[in-house]
């Protein structure tokens, strides 16, 4: 006897017609709200501010838009203060990172091996990047504070002079450096970390069966699968430092005499205390092309790399 | 059309320039078992897939139990299916799996814990009823999913390789189970398999597919004995069928069970490997006309020199371009 | 080699926590224990005191940077799911093209569009309300949101859905019945970190917020260093940053596997 016989009952018979089409629309209808959002709150920007730097919008003209031809363009050309910071920014950024990026992979290595405490190393990695940058500002200008932070108290231990940290301009750049490679090598590391371990075991085992050394093994086998890992971690981590802010502006707020100002913050020195919009939107314009530059700078570089890799 | 079963006319569907089936026609009566056989890529999962609604057609049309299904959404088609992941919902249990479609379709509560109490028990799948799929084994997740497909009283079941993920030895035992339970009752089967044992041991009849044709449809009798090409010819039969180098256009094609050792006339042989199979033996040899698999009995000790021809009527001869079977 | 690995571990104990932990003892030393008092006399809660007891008190802050972040959890993973989900089922090469551009503004440093929304915020009278932040903040959270929920997704075998499918299952049972409980950890993850975006947030907490009982916690910090280099209260700020930590620090112990596993999906499927 067939079980079937045990399930008589009427089938669910509709004839309802449904095209797969539908299917379609509707996903894209679950696309909507969140591409509206982003639409509003990236595209939106970039397309007042290439408005606004056409205008002059400052409390000369009452806050009211004038447009002005490529008047904010030019001056913008011949900026000594946006070049300056243009190359401030960049200095910080690519030093931060290329520290950021060596110490990482070094930590990362380090790490890389089965052992206990997996869970402590992580909460170790994690807490300085998650805590909120202007708090560990603060922390670090206390930590620098002349004559009364614990590194001053220290060198005048050792009967050396106390050093005023914030007030010269290649120290406090140093700081601003080190409050940046604080927070985020380990977390770099940890990204790394993932790349690591992405890589299957038996391709390192392989290379151990051949008799290449530990150095050998890291040239020819980890360096390059973990291109893809550090092209990302690159660009992210430049892209960021390229528009440090919250840093700046809490630790040094630019100086000593606009040292360390980067170009976020002359942005926004532009909009929030000269007033000058229109200005304000062509220097936010110009680090966005700069960005766009580098990025791209970036990716053929990653390319290259990656390339280079394939063909040997 | 006639009602009950399933008929597909013409059936073909397209993925840009690329033609996934091929003017795919069959028919399965209500109560038969019929096997989709063929290597991955032939599209015997894509026809599984067109029926269950799950991949539209280009052109063509589906009708089950009577009814035109061709456009019809999946969850209206009344379709039974096992799919080759079984892809049991993980985070419920067995239960659960079972109880969630007969939810979906409003049946009420003492009618869903009656038709998941009369299935547990036919599966032999009560005391596993509150394990989630995690904690079972492959046999026994493969029972869960059949009970999930038949428990909605289906128009047609469909099975996607349901026996890849398990060991030899139990897809052996669970074999004339699955028959059992499966075929002759009120709904056709489509079983889609690339084993031809398993599609010979379950199905009534076998369709083998390549490239998104139907090669040939029948019963695993006259494609083993009458195979219109030499497509077929090749793929039923372990060890596979001898094919001797061609001659004026032909291809002789002959099966191992059918080459005996002569003693005058036949080919002149040489033997180059025996390969011990327990019950029997597979002799490699060496002729003029190419290589030869010879299947013997196990205790026979073949001399190394030997004449071999073949039992007359058997030969199966193939025309050396097209592939096709000469009569 | 064995050795290797107890070191490197002290040099990180060192490296992340030294500076937290001054910050903990500042925390609890009186002003002239600060300008070089030994370390066995000058202990008092005094600074966390003035903190709480402030006027707003610190406790405020907390609260309304806790109600930002919620809010922009909700808000963000509620446009994120459908979002994610939707991208599932569009054709390859929109979605490569769309995934591209939610990367490209997952690393875009989103400081340069404060002016905009400063302006957009003025229009629409959103300045100086506190949950508003939460339409701006789930902006910039999406890209993230959507790339770690799209990966998770894609991780789910087509063939659940297909059978759910073959069950009658639509769209949205699909999505609530299916989809969601299968994608607790990822949305778990994605939410502790969409949380500590919004709970770190400057700019635009800085252009948008003046009133100072609205305050979310890093503009507040920032608010007691704008005084001045030299006379910034430090034993009371460093009372603060404890406080201000110690959420975070709870998040960070609580869920270090999700926040770790959310991060390396998205380096490595972005």
């Amino acid at each position: 006897m067939n079980f079937i016989s045990h399930f008589q009952g009427q089938p669910f018979a509709t004839n309802k017609v449904e095209s797969y089409s539908r299917g379609k629309s509707l996903s894209l209808l679950l696309l909507a709200p969140a591409l509206a959002l982003l639409a509003i709150v990236f595209v939106w920007p970039l397309l007042r501010y290439g408005w606004l730097s056409f205008h002059a919008d400052s409390v000369i003209t009452g806050l009211v838009a004038i447009p002005n031809g490529g008047a904010n363009w030019i001056r913008l050309l011949s900026d000594g203060r946006f070049w300056q910071d243009a190359l401030q920014t960049l200095r910080f950024a690519g030093v931060s990172v290329g520290l950021e990026l060596v110490l990482g992979l070094a930590l990362a290595l380090a790490l890389h091996q089965r052992g206990p405490g997996r869970g402590v190393l992580r909460v170790l990695c994690l807490l300085p990047w998650a805590l909120p940058t202007t708090v560990m500002a603060l922390g670090w200008r206390w930590i620098f504070n002349d004559p009364h932070g614990p590194i001053n108290a220290l060198l005048l231990q050792l009967g050396l002079p106390s050093q005023g940290f914030l007030s010269t301009p290649s120290t406090t750049w140093l700081v601003s450096v080190l409050a940046d490679v604080w927070k985020t090598t380990p977390f770099v590391a940890l990204l790394l970390l993932a790349g690591l371990q992405s890589i299957p075991t038996d391709l390192e085992e392989a290379m151990r069966l051949e008799g290449a050394s530990p150095w050998q093994r890291l040239r020819r086998l980890t360096l390059p699968l973990l291109i893809p890992y550090l092209g990302l971690c690159c660009l992210f981590r430049v892209a960021q430092a390229m528009g440090v802010f919250d840093l700046i502006q809490v630790l040094t707020d630019g100086g000593p005499a606009g040292s360390t100002e980067s170009l976020a913050l002359y942005a926004y020195l532009n909009a929030m205390r000269f007033l000058d919009f229109g200005y304000s939107a062509s220097v936010m314009l110009g680090m966005f092309l700069l960005l766009l530059v580098l990025s791209a700078l970036v990716l053929v570089v990653q390319r290259r790399f990656q390339q280079q890799q394939e063909l040997t | 059309m006639s009602s009950g079963g399933l008929q597909l006319e013409n059936i073909s569907r397209r993925l840009g320039a690329r033609s996934l089936l091929h003017e795919i026609s069959l028919e399965v009566p209500a109560g038969e078992c019929l096997a989709l056989l063929g290597p991955s890529g032939c599209g015997k999962t894509t026809t599984l897939r067109v029926v269950a609604g799950l991949d539209p057609v280009s052109s063509g049309r589906i009708w089950l139990q009577g009814r035109d299904i061709t456009r019809l959404d999946p969850g209206r088609r009344q379709v039974g299916m096992v799919f080759q992941s079984y892809a049991l919902y993980p985070h419920l249990s067995v239960e659960g799996n079972l109880e969630l479609g007969l939810e979906i379709r409003r049946v009420t509560a003492a009618e869903r814990h009656r038709r998941i109490s009369t299935i547990l028990e036919l599966l032999q799948l009560v005391e596993l009823r509150h394990r989630r799929p995690a904690q079972l084994s492959g046999g026994q997740r493969q029972r869960v999913a059949l009970a999930r497909a038949l428990l909605r009283q289906p128009d047609i079941v469909l099975l996607d390789e349901p026996m890849s993920n398990l060991d030899a030895q139990l897809r052996d035992n669970l074999r004339p189970e699955l028959r059992r339970l499966l075929c002759g009752g009120r709904h056709p089967v489509l079983y889609v398999t690339h084993d031809q044992q398993e599609a010979m041991g379950i199905a009534d009849r076998i369709a083998v597919m390549s490239n998104g044709f139907i090669q040939q449809l029948g019963t695993a009798r006259d494609l083993y004995d009458q195979p219109v090409n030499r497509f077929v010819a090749e793929f039923l039969g372990r060890p596979a069928i001898n094919l001797l180098l061609p001659q004026q256009g032909h291809q002789l094609g002959l099966r191992p069970e059918h080459i005996r050792s002569v003693n005058t006339g036949g080919l002149e042989a040489k033997l180059t490997g025996r390969e011990w199979l327990g019950n029997q033996q597979l002799l490699n040899l060496e002729t003029k006309r190419g290589q030869l698999k010879m299947l013997t009995s196990a205790d026979w000790t073949p001399p190394t020199e030997l004449r071999v021809s073949w039992d007359q009527g058997r030969e199966l001869w193939f025309e050396e371009q097209s592939g096709e079977r000469l009569k | 080699m064995n050795l290797r690995r107890p070191i490197i571990v002290a040099g990180l104990l060192l490296w992340s926590l030294l500076p937290l932990i001054w910050q903990l003892q500042t925390s609890f030393r009186t002003p002239d224990a600060l300008v070089g008092g030994s370390l066995t006399s000058g202990w008092t809660l005094e600074n966390y005191r003035t903190v709480l007891q402030g006027s707003p008190s610190f406790w405020r802050y907390m609260v309304n940077s806790a109600l930002v972040g919620t809010a922009t959890t909700g808000l963000t993973l509620s446009l994120a799911v459908p979002a994610a989900y939707g991208l599932r089922q569009q054709a390859a090469t929109l979605k490569r093209g769309l995934l591209l551009l939610l990367v490209a503004a997952a690393v875009f440093p989103y400081v340069l569009l404060f002016l905009a929304l400063l302006e957009l915020a003025r229009q629409l009278g959103w300045g100086n309300q506190l949950l508003a932040l939460a339409i701006p903040y789930s902006g910039l959270s999406l890209p993230l949101a959507v790339l770690l929920l799209q990966a998770g997704i894609a991780d789910l075998p087509n063939e659940i859905e297909d059978a759910a499918r073959l069950e009658g299952l639509n769209l949205w049972q699909r999505l609530h019945r299916i989809v969601l409980p299968l994608l607790a950890p990822t949305l778990s993850s994605t939410a502790i970190l969409v949380f500590l975006f919004s709970w770190n947030e400057y700019p635009i907490a800085l252009t948008w917020i003046s009133r100072s009982e609205l305050l979310t916690l890093p503009t507040a910090m920032a608010r007691i260093a704008g005084s001045s280099i030299y006379a910034v209260p430090y034993g009371a700020f460093a009372a603060a940053t404890v406080l201000g930590s110690l959420p975070l620090l709870l998040l960070v112990l609580l869920f270090q596997r999700a926040i770790v596993s959310g991060l390396t999906q998205g380096a490595v499927k972005g």
